[in-house]
């Protein structure tokens, strides 16, 4: 899988390349539009990752210019306007996603494996790890023999987190995605703090291997690996 | 061509001032000359009548069929009637029977019209052959059983002189009178504008570091009075918004040291010396921590700027209120839990109202959120809705420590903390209130807090349950601007 990062500062680029090189990917880095619109259409990219406030030609007009070229690869815009106009603008100019700076790099990461994944269908009837199993059928949940009781937004967070094993699920992507909450703040991380605290007494209290994980800063993992 | 156009209202003023007088004068010069002209000559008719009907008696046929006229009605042989009275007799046919030595040898005004002087007197206007103009009665008379047409006329030329004196007299009067009023008026209108520029100048002085000067109100009542008072309330607004920007300013950068100073030191004290991967990941953990809650802070600070330059604009939706509150409290529920708080709600359900949902939440959340804060493990919160007249009333009761008076007034300033020390770690901004009760008065409510005498208190948020302004406001873009709130409330 390749992904062209097309981003200007270059703390910002490094910090993509080497965390989705992390991840496996194969990661190009352009610096500037031209540069990437040079790249993008000389070289195929299963995704481009494209920041709005470039120097010289800007990621709006460099975007425009792809699709008019019938580029079809799958486009993450990283904008720093939060403004609403924004993000229609790039939705309607042929972006798939955006995703407002300054972001956790969990949510990055999130957003481009759905990019990536987009098209394929998978609609699992069951989620699972280790010996936690959730049937998304019955909304039963167990760990080993044990019945877990778990408040429907106790589901829903543990849905989430499992869908996203191994990989860390930020607080934004969970009040976004779990509670829609369209803005975010304090009184949510709190609310969301809470019910991890008890999704974790009620998956992991008793069992010598935690699978609900916190990292600080940054979110939570659901993982069978230590950290 | 250009209208010539002085510059300054004074010079305008006293323009204005001496073109209307002007007109004034000449009317009233041009209708007096005409009533003393009129007059004049009516006494001139008057007199030729009077004399015409005292010469007719003394007219008698001569031998040779001419007229004489005898002259010894007068006391004293040349009166001054005699010698200017001009006169003729003629037949109606027009043979001339009569005319008298001042006339001489000067006609006036040849033979008898058809019917002149048979009614009445029928005066005219003629002029003789020199020139001299002359006012004319004719009147049918028998003589000795014989008509005739006497004319007697009087020359108008004292009239003349009489009417041009007066008339020049008027006209050259005119300009000097003009020059008087315009200075006059001009000094007039200096010292009536003198405030006006005393108020500029010192308004000029004023800038933004002076704000606090004000304009000197000489009289509360009069016109200038109302302008320097009127400046004065926009200086006090302008004051108070630049004290608002700059405490705001230096709180925002106040509240972004802070995480940032953490950031830094953490960093720059984990960097010190070898440590083990354990203690590195544990620093980094930490910067992160604090870069969550600088990425927080900012958004609230977002939030705030876009309101304040009025980029929010409401979407107003019909919400039932009970339902809606209830939805908030069972989302901060948890927290209310956690803390084995009970959190009761109680009130009429049928209430329904416009207003913008997400806006609305925000405000409900910021209310029990801080009741959850503030009350103690084991507490009891209460929500209460309720009407009053057109209005809904959101009651968050909590039975936390209360807020001192001192505080009462300021709980809803920006980054205001009661307790400065354990609101920051409660996670805290010292925003929540202040975007509160501007979600209120977004929506042309209120939020009050009212405290009862023994302990807690009670925040209580008002809507107007018809929102009559729903249109208005819609059409003017909706757009919501938190300092005119703010000043408003």
């Amino acid at each position: 899988m390749r992904i062209l990062v097309v981003e200007d500062e270059r703390k910002v680029a490094q910090a993509l390349r080497e965390g989705l090189e992390g991840e496996s990917y194969s990661v190009c880095v352009a610096h500037s539009g031209e540069d990437g619109f040079f790249l993008a259409n000389s070289e195929n990219f299963d995704l481009v990752v494209l920041d709005l406030m470039l120097p010289g030609r800007g990621g709006m007009e460099v975007l425009s210019a792809m699709r008019k070229r019938g580029l079809r690869v799958p486009v993450l815009v990283l904008t720093a306007k939060d403004a609403v106009e924004d993000r229609v603008l790039g939705l309607d100019s042929g972006a798939d996603d955006y995703l407002v700076k300054p972001f956790v790099f969990a949510e990055l990461s999130a957003r481009v494996r759905a990019l990536l994944r987009r098209g394929k269908a998978e609609s699992p009837v069951a989620l699972g790890i280790e010996d936690l199993h959730m049937d998304l059928l019955t909304r039963r949940v167990r760990r080993g023999p044990r019945q877990l009781q778990l408040t429907s937004k106790e589901y829903e967070v543990l849905e989430y987190l499992l869908r996203h094993q191994g990989n860390v699920v930020s607080r934004d992507m969970l009040g976004r995605d779990v509670w829609n909450e369209t803005a975010r703040h304090a009184t949510l991380d709190n609310v969301i703090d809470v019910h991890m605290v008890r999704i974790r007494r009620k998956v992991d209290e008793g069992f010598a291997t935690k699978l609900v994980h916190t990292v600080r800063g940054v979110g939570f993992v659901i993982t069978a690996e230590k950290s | 061509m250009r209208r010539f156009r002085p510059h300054n209202v004074r010079a305008r003023l006293t323009l204005w001032y001496v073109a209307i007088l002007a007109a004034v004068l000449v009317i009233y010069a041009g209708s007096a000359s005409a009533v003393l002209f009129f007059e004049l000559r009516s006494q001139l008719d008057h007199r030729a009548v009077e004399d015409l009907e005292t010469v007719e008696g003394f007219l008698s046929f001569g031998v040779d069929g001419n007229v004489l006229l005898r002259n010894d009605y007068h006391d004293h042989p040349y009166p001054a009637t005699m010698q200017e009275r001009l006169m003729e007799v003629w037949t109606p046919d027009g043979n001339l029977l009569y005319r008298n030595e001042v006339l001489g040898n000067r006609a006036l005004d040849g033979p008898p019209k058809p019917r002149e002087g048979a009614d009445s007197y029928s005066n005219r206007a003629v002029r003789l052959a020199d020139g001299t103009p002359v006012r004319l009665v004719s009147k049918r008379h028998l003589l000795d059983g014989r008509p005739v047409v006497i004319r007697v006329g009087f020359s108008e030329q004292p009239l003349w002189e009489r009417f041009w004196q007066v008339a020049i007299g008027l006209i050259l009067g005119l300009p000097l009178a003009l020059g008087l009023a315009g200075m006059g008026g001009y000094v007039l209108a200096k010292h009536a504008l003198g405030p006006v520029e005393r108020m500029a100048r010192r308004a000029r002085e004023i800038n933004a570091d002076r704000l606090n000067a004000r304009l000197d109100v000489e009289n509360p009542n009069d016109e200038l009075g109302h302008l320097a008072s009127a400046f004065n309330d926009t200086l006090a607004r302008l004051e108070r918004s630049f004290e608002q920007l700059r405490r705001f300013t230096s709180d925002a950068s106040h509240e972004l040291r802070t995480p940032l100073t953490a950031i830094h030191s953490v960093g720059e004290v984990g960097l010190r010396g070898e440590s083990s991967a354990r203690h590195y990941r544990e620093v980094i953990e930490s910067m992160l921590e604090e870069t969550a809650r600088l990425t927080r802070l900012v958004e609230s600070l977002l939030t705030i700027s876009r309101a304040d330059s009025g980029q929010i604009r409401l979407a107003r939706t019909r919400i039932a209120v009970v339902p809606f509150v209830r939805e908030v409290c069972s989302f901060v529920e948890v927290l209310a839990d956690e803390k084995s708080q009970r959190l009761t709600i109680g009130g009429d359900s049928e209430i329904e109202f416009e207003a913008d949902r997400a806006i609305l939440r925000q405000v409900m959340i910021n209310l029990l959120d801080n009741a959850i804060k503030y009350s103690p493990a084991g507490g009891a919160i209460f929500v209460r809705v309720s009407t009053v007249e057109q209005e809904v009333a959101i009651e968050v009761e909590d039975h936390g420590p209360g807020i001192g008076p001192a505080h009462r007034d300021r709980v809803f300033d920006r980054f205001y903390r009661v307790d400065e020390g354990r609101s920051r770690e409660a996670g805290g901004a010292g925003l929540g209130l202040a975007i509160a009760r501007w979600g209120a008065e977004a929506h042309r409510g209120r939020l009050e807090l009212a405290c009862p005498p023994v302990r807690g208190c009670i925040f209580r948020l008002v809507l107007p349950m018809v929102s009559a302004d729903a249109t208005m406001q819609n059409g003017a873009n909706g757009q919501v601007h938190l300092s005119e709130r703010a000043e408003a409330g």
